[in-house]
């Protein structure tokens, strides 16, 4: 009954093209927008600022990163923690050499740097394909990941292996505690989340789909293959860098590559697998529930006390693990899918059909 | 030379592991035609199981053959549970699914038996002896000569027995294996059960070699280089380029590291096999041993 | 036995335009006799300072070898300076033979009939096509030239070549593993051919990979849809549109303002074609659901959004009942005549081909064995026995 599309009629294509074209979409997006600026800064405490909020925004980012190369082109990637080690650490080389630099250029630029280093390892999608280039990335984790920890430069030669981010000081306002750091994570996210989506509802993210659906087709229409991927490859890791950077700067404080190791390249795919593949929703919804899910262990294991300890960590494996091959079995396309077959039924609710 | 001869010795009975767990890869890749990552998961899975009922009291071989009943009754239910509702997809979500078939085994391992490092005992001491100048460790000659027995025998079971010739028939073409009648869900169990035989030796052999711990589990990553460079269905690709990885990685980490005179030489070892996996993914995309593919339009 | 006059073996056909060439029961021994013959004709033409479609009647003519090849010249001659095409009745097996072979070696079509009827009939269809030409006839369009196409050990093609006009719509026959679909796959740029050329437009388009030679107006649909099923109808119909769409990641991220324009011009284009082939109602579906004609026919409109020069068919009947067949038919012939669309075809459906082309390129087992219009290739005895088996 409220969800109802009865008298929205599009009378002009771009009334047609909208992000939400149905009206109540509009509002509730609007509402969510709403809450996430307005309300719960107010509200929230600052465990939930710096235990759940800023992490499930930086791993949504990452996650629409991820999503862009793997969901939409189709180019699986397991080397997603290694770009976000790129751009945390250009970062914290860009603040710490560039006197004066702003802090917000400084993500930017290690942005870019993250997207040349993805263009790099995406040359191989030339020759290679699926599997195999999946590898590849798996090659660029772990290059990365030695680059950064050997050569001492990109530390600073720091010897005691914790160093720690910058502050961030933008026009003369210090971002320090927890809330001003969730309301500019928040606001650097929102803005990527819409160029994402922007990208993917026009010819960008059509040939990216193409490319996944069937390459060979997509050649046919005069679509360069190769140009589609690589720039997949770059915005994608354009993402992932500028999620590093807010990782060490906004959420760990610190620059270290423990942060960015193969198991946190899982836990992005996990992300979009759960959350729904080939879906700016998806990737927010991936993060909001593999960012809860330990939370919601922790809290229930309050309550069944014969449980034990060290159950619980492995338990989180037991059921992420189950997660993964329930999902890509029963509904590849994740929560993102299910979400949208909760909105059909809803816009026949209370008929039955 | 000599102390070139050790790295190289040395790099190619590192290989000889690598080949050990290829090996299971290789398996369930023929028979599957899906890229195993729980493989490695499944090695630690076997070897803290192992263990585990040994300190409970258990002799060698009685532990073993428990061991081996837990590994045949997970491969059975690998392929009812995560194997059948996935019959159709495409190879990349199969693999994915093994990523979280992994991370399932391994919380299911310690989730079981706890977190703690074992150590194995085998009856084989870790000696070094002389070989014409070289030092060689009688352990290392002991699981070259273990995998080498595993190797003909797995190659005689796939050439010349009824089931190993089925196994290869599903591997082809599996719409023609079922029409001649070969009942493709018992193959795919009995695959996965040898594989988990595999993969208890090959736990063995490393749990006694660096002790049985989480680490165990990653040895997923090193298989893939190996693999490629073999070919992911060659049985003798997954020996040669255990043996091509092995030593390359030791010589890369020795050689490459002091010469370009940064200091920078350990590490290597970890991307290393992957560059060369990716020179070769670049020149021959089969790897040396294993068949071309042609797509049709 | 020459007892009539040359003069009065040459029979203009005003209201047609066709010039009768009656060599029945003539005998060439000599050079000498050609030449008489054909400077006969070159004068009647001249004076008449026009174009003729030439009827030419074999029965019972009698050529010495040594004089084919003079024969040949001067008839080519003729029909440079005065010819807009040429039908021929009543040869025997020899002299058709010999016509073929030249036909096939120097790219001219043979067009051999049994009966006058027939002849007559292939005329109309000559006409008919040059109507929708203009001028220019004769020239190539689209012309493919000795292809070799080998896979491992099999030969998929040998030596195939014939050549196209604009606005023509041909189709290529054949049984069973002829090489038709690789033959496309050439044409489209997929597969290299070991050896031969392809001619667009008078340039050599032979090695251009498939989005090249995309973008120079070729579109294709596939035997087995190539759709891209993740997406709704219109999005695939939009891609059709990619290789036309000007702007760039960034303009599509920052999307209000230019990209949106596009968007909207292209969606312009789109709607027209959706129209075209009525298939409104099916816009915002995924067409992973939808029946397999309609599928078709969403291929279809993602390759006419591209605005091709050239279509490519692959079976675009397969699987259709007869309903859907007239449709698809009246769809391809709409398209050939609303923008002039040079179309090839893949058929099987006999009826199909007959009745909508007006070239046809029959294959066998990798090997051209006959070209021409429908009713010479209808009743041509070496297509026949490829069709049928063995005599």
């Amino acid at each position: 009954m409220i969800y109802r599309e009865a008298g929205q009629f599009k009378t002009t294509y771009p009334e047609d093209q909208q992000i939400f074209p149905i009206r109540q979409d509009r509002y509730a997006m609007a509402a969510i927008l709403a809450v996430a600026f307005c309300v719960i800064p107010l509200v929230a405490s600052d465990y939930w600022f710096t235990a759940i909020l800023i992490p499930f925004l930086i791993l949504s980012l990452a996650a629409l990163g991820l999503n862009i190369l793997t969901g939409y082109t189709g180019q699986l990637s397991l080397g997603t923690a290694g770009f976000m080690a790129v751009g945390a650490f250009a970062a914290f080389n860009f603040v710490l050499r560039v006197p004066g630099m702003p802090v917000l250029l400084a993500f930017f630029l290690a942005g870019l740097t993250a997207a040349l280093v993805g263009l790099a390892f995406g040359l191989p999608s030339l020759r290679i394909k699926g599997f195999y280039l999946a590898v590849a990335t798996l090659a660029a984790q772990f290059f990365i990941e030695w680059v950064l920890i050997k050569f001492g430069w990109f530390s600073n030669y720091n010897s005691s292996g914790v160093i720690s981010a910058q502050k961030i000081v933008i026009l003369g306002y210090e971002f320090t505690t927890p809330r001003s750091k969730y309301l500019l994570t928040l606001c650097i996210v929102a803005l990527l989340a819409l160029a994402a989506k922007n990208m993917v509802r026009s010819e960008t993210g059509r040939s990216w789909m193409a490319v996944r659906d069937m390459d060979i087709a997509a050649e046919v229409i005069g679509i360069r293959i190769f140009r589609v991927k690589l720039l997949a490859f770059a915005v994608s890791s354009f993402y992932c860098g500028v999620a590093g950077a807010l990782w060490a700067f906004a959420y760990l404080g610190s620059v270290e590559p423990a942060a960015f190791t193969l198991e946190r390249s899982f836990q992005i795919l996990f992300m979009i697998i759960i959350g729904g593949v080939g879906s700016i929703l998806g990737s927010f919804l991936g993060a909001a529930f593999i960012v809860l899910l330990p939370i919601l262990l922790n809290v229930g294991a309050h309550y069944i006390p014969w449980v034990a300890r060290d159950l619980l960590s492995n338990l989180e494996l037991i059921i992420f693990g189950a997660l993964i091959i329930f999902f890509l079995a029963v509904e590849p396309h994740g929560l993102a899918r299910l979400w949208q077959i909760g909105k059909e039924k809803l816009r026949l609710w209370p008929f039955p059909h | 030379m000599t102390f070139f001869f050790e790295v190289l010795i040395g790099g190619l009975l590192a290989g000889v592991m690598y080949s050990l767990v290829a090996l299971g890869f290789v398996l369930i890749y023929k028979a599957s035609g899906v890229f195993n990552f729980a493989q490695g998961a499944m090695v630690f899975f076997a070897a803290l199981t192992f263990v585990s009922i040994v300190e409970r009291g258990l002799n060698f071989w009685l532990a073993f053959a428990v061991t081996l009943a837990v590994m045949i009754a997970l491969g059975f239910a690998i392929e009812r549970l995560m194997l059948r509702p996935l019959v159709n997809q495409p190879q990349i979500t199969l693999f994915m699914a093994t990523i979280g078939l992994a991370y399932f085994i391994e919380g299911l391992a310690q989730g079981l038996w706890g977190a703690q490092v074992h150590a194995i005992e085998l009856p084989i001491k870790d000696v070094p002896f002389t070989v014409a100048g070289v030092n060689v460790s009688q352990f290392d000659l002991f699981i070259s000569g273990t995998a080498g027995v595993l190797v003909i025998a797995l190659a005689a079971f796939f050439n010349y027995t009824r089931i190993g010739r089925a196994l290869r028939a599903v591997a082809d073409d599996h719409q023609a294996a079922l029409s001649i009648g070969i009942p493709l869900e018992r193959i795919w169990a009995i695959v996965w059960a040898v594989a988990g035989f595999v993969a208890l030796v090959a736990g063995l052999l490393w749990g006694s070699r660096t002790g049985v711990q989480f680490a165990l589990t990653f040895t997923a990553l090193k298989a893939l280089p190996v693999l490629i460079l073999g070919g992911f269905e060659s049985i003798a690709g997954a020996i040669v380029g255990g043996l091509i990885i092995g030593a390359s990685e030791k010589l890369a980490e020795v050689y490459i590291g002091s010469s370009i005179g940064l200091n920078i030489g350990t590490g290597i070892e970890n991307w290393f096999p992957y560059a060369l996996a990716m020179v070769f993914l670049l020149i021959r995309p089969e790897g040396l041993f294993g068949e071309r593919r042609i797509e049709r339009v | 036995m020459n007892d009539q006059s040359i003069p009065e073996r040459l029979i203009f056909h005003d209201a047609i335009e066709v010039m009768e060439v009656d060599f029945s029961y003539m005998t060439f021994d000599t050079e000498a006799q050609v030449d008489e013959f054909y400077d006969e004709v070159d004068r009647r033409c001249t004076s008449t300072n026009r174009r003729w479609y030439f009827l030419v009647i074999y029965t019972g003519c009698i050529i010495s070898p040594e004089v084919w090849d003079r024969f040949a010249a001067r008839g080519k001659l003729a029909n440079i300076n005065y010819g807009l095409g040429t039908v021929r009745v009543g040869a025997t097996a020899l002299i058709r033979d010999v016509i073929r072979q030249r036909a096939q070696a120097q790219m001219f079509r043979a067009n051999i009939f049994e009966s006058r009827d027939q002849a007559m009939l292939a005329l109309g269809e000559m006409r008919k096509r040059r109507e929708v030409l203009g001028a220019g006839v004769t020239e190539a369009y689209l012309r493919v030239d000795d292809i070799h196409l080998t896979f491992g050990g099999v030969k998929a093609l040998t030596g195939v070549g014939f050549q196209l006009s604009r606005g023509e719509i041909s189709s290529i026959i054949g049984p069973n593993g002829a090489g038709k679909s690789s033959m496309l796959n050439v044409i489209s740029g997929f597969y290299r051919p070991g050896r031969g050329k392809i001619f667009f437009e008078g340039k050599d388009r032979t090695h251009l990979p498939a989005h090249e030679v995309a973008r120079l107006g070729f579109a294709r649909t596939f035997q087995n849809i190539a759709l891209f099923k993740g997406m709704t109808t219109i999005d695939n119909i939009m891609t059709g549109r990619s290789w036309k769409i000007k702007g760039s990641f960034l303009t599509d991220a920052l999307y209000w303002g230019y990209a949106r324009r596009e968007e909207i011009r292209q969606r312009e284009h789109v709607e027209n074609i959706i129209d075209f082939l009525e298939i409104e109602a099916i816009r915002k579906v995924p067409v992973g659901r939808l029946p397999y004609g309609l599928q078709k026919r969403v291929e279809l409109a993602r390759a006419l959004a591209m605005e091709p020069r050239v279509l490519l068919l692959d079976e675009p009947m397969a699987g259709m009942n007869l309903e859907e067949k007239e449709d698809m038919a009246r769809f391809i012939l709409d398209v050939n005549e609303e923008w002039g669309t040079t179309i090839v075809l893949i058929e099987h459906d006999m009826s199909v081909v007959m009745d909508i082309s007006s070239h046809v390129v029959v294959l066998d087992h990798g090997v051209k064995i006959a070209e021409g219009t429908p009713a010479e290739v209808r009743a041509d005895p070496v297509v026949l026995r490829a069709y049928l088996g063995q005599g």
